[in-house]
């Protein structure tokens, strides 16, 4: 279980002649993601939300806050036992090409974590060679076509399940899978977003699923929360079907209403609306969202909207005019 | 995709398949066009005459006074020198000064090059920035003043010294290319899925972000090379250092100004044999880097 | 505005495409990255290329151009359009004065196809100039119209270098580039790809509204079947160099004939409805090498495979009125 509390991450200001502003990039997030639960976070590029991922992950430090994984804060910890827990946390990234090593082949990119796996669990060398085996075969490659291969060889979704199978080598708790199918042909996609589902209710793996895509997040946790996020704070959260329903905050109404309507099979959303134009990241304004916001009055720009619940499903948001609207599409019954 | 089909494993206890080895899979390479083929002979052919060549003579040279300055012939294929000794056998003799020197300072320049930018480039910091300001003052060495300079007060004789000098004086360069290359390498998601992976920081350097280098350095090994054998012949040929042993400088420096080659065409063979024997080295380095880049990388490698 | 919409087929221009066959010559041999492909593209309405990668959806689109480099070929089949003529037979200057004045051309988002030493408003002077221009001040007004029609500061993008600008916003430069020297047929290489959802949405209704503005006939080329469903009026499904399936969006999306087209539709995540009726589509993606060279190429994925698949390469039979399905396993009459 990983607990995160009030998180802040500030990235220093650039030095040199053209100083520029420190930025802001997570403002206070808070979330829980239960063993072998699904947590979304949801938003656009920019938004803050890779930063999180990283940071659960180990790759980047935070400025305040508390990140507990099952109650320890690993800062607190000796860097070797800090290591030895965030092994435990993988990192799925989202170009698969660049996170596999092009000059060394498959069976190299997956002995190196398991040698030290094998050398911690006393193993010999044939256990590491039929646990690569049985990664690969886990993520449904067959191993014997896949090991003596490079990377370029393979396609963009088998690239994926390769990165996914080095993740399992060291029989992670949780993935922190960062639009992890965006870069794959969407042909493909579903597959990959199936074995995900697949690890966390057969493997018990708990899945941090950051994306723009709402449709993908819903088929990996559909029981799990969503979190949209938006300029680096989470303005709305919920159980993800109720949240996908029945967005309250305007921004995840934008959000939900771009997802593509398949017209013919579904009809969309009665109130589905769609910003057109550009914004410059801050305005200043109190409510970030207030300046794209189409239900925008004076007090949200005066005044800072807090986190409050809406109803009682542990359903929140950070809104002055919380109001639920019908925005994602609707099926349709089609007889062929 | 026509990849090497692995053999057979029957039982999954079998480690994974290796692919070919890395010395079958260069000779592939190479073999793919003539050219590399003529390189890797030429480039044979001058190690084995640096490794064997001053045994197949006596330790002194014979000399012939009757057949001084004698030009090319059967029993002289390259003609002969001032005393008459065949011209052949001083450019086989000298092979060893010329190239052990020039393969020390290359490995030198390599090893050190690529060691502190490897470094430099991963630990950043202040190692880096300790690191990188050696390395510019070695930049800022003049190399062939200095080595000008201290061949006044330092003997020559042995090649590893010479070897040591030039090494020492040319890694700075590497060094910098190194280093930006670990930076751009050190910010790619493999490196950040080994991190995460807690694989031990000397594994991500040489085994990760080293072979993704591999072309550049292998390319720059050979480079040196012959860098330094142009150094040193010029070094002999100015005759700011002084003469030990035979060697291909010093053959150019006497046909020269001893025998006065650039006047009389008596003494060319003389100036040409060491003179021919560079080109062709040199032809051979050009040859066969063109195969290192495949052979380093497996995307050009695709089997054709 | 949807697929029945009527559209007027006598203006805009329409594109013809006959037998066309393109070759891949690598060194592994010769491949066909589009086979005997036979396409009529309307006047007028926006048509989605859709298919994997390796579908040869980028090579059609890009032959339509007569644009194909080396090692690609054509080797076979002619491209007509509406006051050009058969563009396979250009060549030379007259072949670069079609390009960007009579068909646009929008590179993926991703792609670096903007210089990035030079402002937007230079390169857009330079294309103008390649192309005989005399008064480059019509053309900036042009270009500032352009970007103020899809929701741009004109003057900013244009003194903007590319890094300067976000990825929807880039995509939307692109879209000047092409439509500046005022094409008549816009080609759009993957314009979502890059994007998050919103401005995925927002570039495609921009499509959409300069589309009907400028009553240009649009190729979108996808792999994304629900920005077919969004924007495009008629799919075309390409299956390793073969066009599988054609027809109007929307009977397409409801009835599809080709089990391939089924596939697609059915590997989509579904915002709303029963998750388990999503379904992955087996196997991968075609490798021009591996296909095979007898019989229907799709047959080692498909769910209707039949003995004459492996044999006889079906024949594009009528769908969808006046589509058309290619494929075995479907009766022309049902």
């Amino acid at each position: 279980m990983i607990e995160v509390k009030h998180l802040v991450k500030t990235y220093p200001a650039r030095g040199g002649i053209l100083k520029q502003k420190p930025v802001q990039a997570v403002k206070g997030v808070s979330f829980v993601l239960p063993d072998a639960g699904a947590v979304a976070f949801i938003g656009e590029s920019g938004c803050g939300k890779t930063t999180i991922g990283r940071i659960l992950t180990g790759l980047e430090s935070y400025d305040s806050g508390e990140v507990l994984y099952d109650g320890v804060n690993l800062t607190r910890l000796p860097s070797a036992e800090r290591r030895e827990k965030l092994r435990k946390v993988q990192l799925i990234q989202q170009d698969p090409y660049a996170a596999l090593n092009p000059s060394r082949t498959i069976a190299k990119t997956l002995m190196a974590p398991l040698a030290l796996e094998a050398k911690r669990q006393q193993k010999s060398k044939a256990w590491m060679a039929s646990r690569a085996r049985e990664v690969l075969a886990l993520v449904g490659l067959n191993p014997e076509v896949v090991l003596p291969k490079y990377p370029h060889m393979l396609s963009g979704g088998q690239r994926q399940r390769v990165v996914i199978a080095r993740a399992l080598t060291v029989e992670p708790d949780v993935l922190v899978a960062d639009e992890a199918v965006s870069m794959i042909d969407v042909s493909l996609r579903l597959g990959i977003l199936s074995l995900l589902l697949e690890l966390r209710n057969k493997h018990g793996i708990a899945i941090l699923f950051i994306t723009h895509d709402v449709a993908a997040a819903r088929y990996v946790g559909q029981d799990g929360r969503v979190c949209v996020i938006y300029q680096g704070e989470v303005v709305e959260e919920g159980v993800t079907d109720d949240l996908i329903q029945s967005p309250v905050h305007p921004y995840s109404q934008a959000l939900l209403s771009a997802v593509p309507v398949l017209r013919g099979l579904e009809a969309p959303g009665p109130d589905r609306y769609i910003p057109l134009g550009e914004f410059q990241q801050d305005e200043g304004t109190a409510c970030r969202f207030a300046p794209r916001c189409r239900y925008a009055e004076e007090r949200c720009r005066t005044e800072k909207p807090r986190t409050v619940p809406y109803g009682n499903g542990g359903h929140r948001h950070r809104c002055h005019f919380p109001v639920a609207r019908r925005v994602v599409a609707e099926p349709l019954e089609v007889n062929s | 995709m026509t990849a090497r089909t692995p053999k057979n494993n029957a039982a999954p206890q079998i480690p994974p398949i290796h692919g070919e080895s890395f010395l079958r899979m260069s000779w592939r390479v190479i073999k793919a066009k003539p050219t590399r083929v003529i390189g890797l002979v030429i480039i044979v052919v001058f190690a084995l005459m640096g490794i064997f060549g001053p045994l197949l003579y006596p330790h002194n040279l014979p000399i012939n006074p009757n057949a001084i300055y004698a030009p090319p012939s059967l029993r002289y294929p390259l003609g002969t020198d001032f005393e008459g000794t065949s011209n052949l056998a001083l450019v086989i003799t000298g092979a060893r000064y010329v190239l052990f020197a020039a393969l020390m300072a290359a490995l030198f320049t390599v090893v050190f090059g690529t060691g502190i930018g490897l470094l430099s480039g991963y630990l950043i910091g202040t190692t880096d920035t300790v690191l990188m300001r050696i390395t510019d003052f070695i930049l800022t060495i003049p190399g062939f003043p200095l080595l000008v300079v201290l061949s006044t007060v330092w003997n020559f004789g042995q090649p590893v010294a010479m070897g040591f000098v030039l090494g020492i004086t040319g890694w700075g360069g590497l060094a910098r290319a190194v280093r930006s290359q670990t930076l751009s390498l050190r910010e790619r998601g493999f490196i950040e899925a080994a991190r995460g992976l807690g694989l031990p920081g000397w594994h991500i350097v040489f085994f990760e972000i080293l072979p993704n280098m591999g072309p550049y350095i292998a390319m720059n090994l050979l480079v040196s090379i012959t860098g330094a054998i142009y150094a040193e012949v010029g070094l002999f040929y100015l005759g700011v250092v002084p003469f030990h042993v035979n060697n291909w400088g010093v053959m150019l420096n006497l046909a020269v100004f001893t025998g006065g080659a650039m006047e009389s065409a008596k003494a060319l063979p003389y100036l040409l044999s060491p003179l021919v024997a560079i080109l062709l080295l040199t032809l051979g380095v050009v040859l066969f880097l063109d195969a290192l880049d495949e052979i380093f990388n497996p995307r050009l490698r695709e089997a054709a | 505005m949807n697929a029945s919409e009527p559209y007027s087929a006598a203006v805009g221009a329409g594109i013809t495409i006959r037998n066309l066959t393109v070759t891949y010559h690598t060194d592994r041999g010769i491949f066909p990255a589009l086979k005997d492909v036979s396409l009529d593209i309307r006047p007028q309405t926006i048509t989605g290329f859709i298919g994997e990668s390796g579908s040869g959806k980028t090579t059609l689109a890009m032959a339509i151009m007569n644009a194909i480099r080396t090692p690609g070929l054509i080797a076979s089949g002619s491209i007509y359009t509406d006051g050009v003529g058969d563009v396979l037979k250009l060549q030379g200057e007259s072949l670069r004065r079609v390009h960007g004045q009579h068909f646009g051309f929008v590179f993926q988002a991703s792609s670096n196809s903007l210089n990035p030493l030079k402002r937007i408003g230079a390169q857009l002077l330079d294309l103008g100039r390649s192309h005989g221009i005399k008064d480059p001040r019509i053309l900036l007004k042009e270009a500032r119209a352009l970007a103020e029609r899809m929701g741009m500061d004109g003057d900013r993008v244009l003194t903007s270098y590319q890094h300067e600008l976000s990825g929807g916003m880039r995509q939307r430069a692109g879209i000047i580039f092409a439509l500046v020297l005022r094409a008549k047929v816009v080609i759009l290489d993957e314009p979502t790809t890059a994007l998050d959802m919103l401005s995925q949405q927002a570039v495609l209704e921009i499509i959409r509204q300069i589309h009907e503005e400028r009553g240009l006939t649009s190729i979108i080329i996808t792999h994304d079947m629900g920005v077919m469903a969004e924007i495009v009026q008629r799919v075309v499904v390409l299956y390793a160099g073969r066009v599988v399936e054609e027809g109007p969006t929307q009977d397409l999306l409801q009835r599809p004939r080709h089990p391939y087209t089924k596939g697609l539709i059915d590997a989509i995540p579904r915002i709303t409805g029963d998750l388990a009726e999503a379904k992955p589509l087996a196997g991968s993606p075609p490798d021009l090498a591996t296909v095979p060279t007898q019989g229907c190429v799709f047959r080692d994925r498909c769910s209707l495979r039949r003995p004459v698949c492996d044999l006889v390469e079906p024949l594009a039979q009528p769908a969808h009125g006046d589509g058309l399905v290619t494929c075995h396993g479907v009766n022309a009459h049902d």
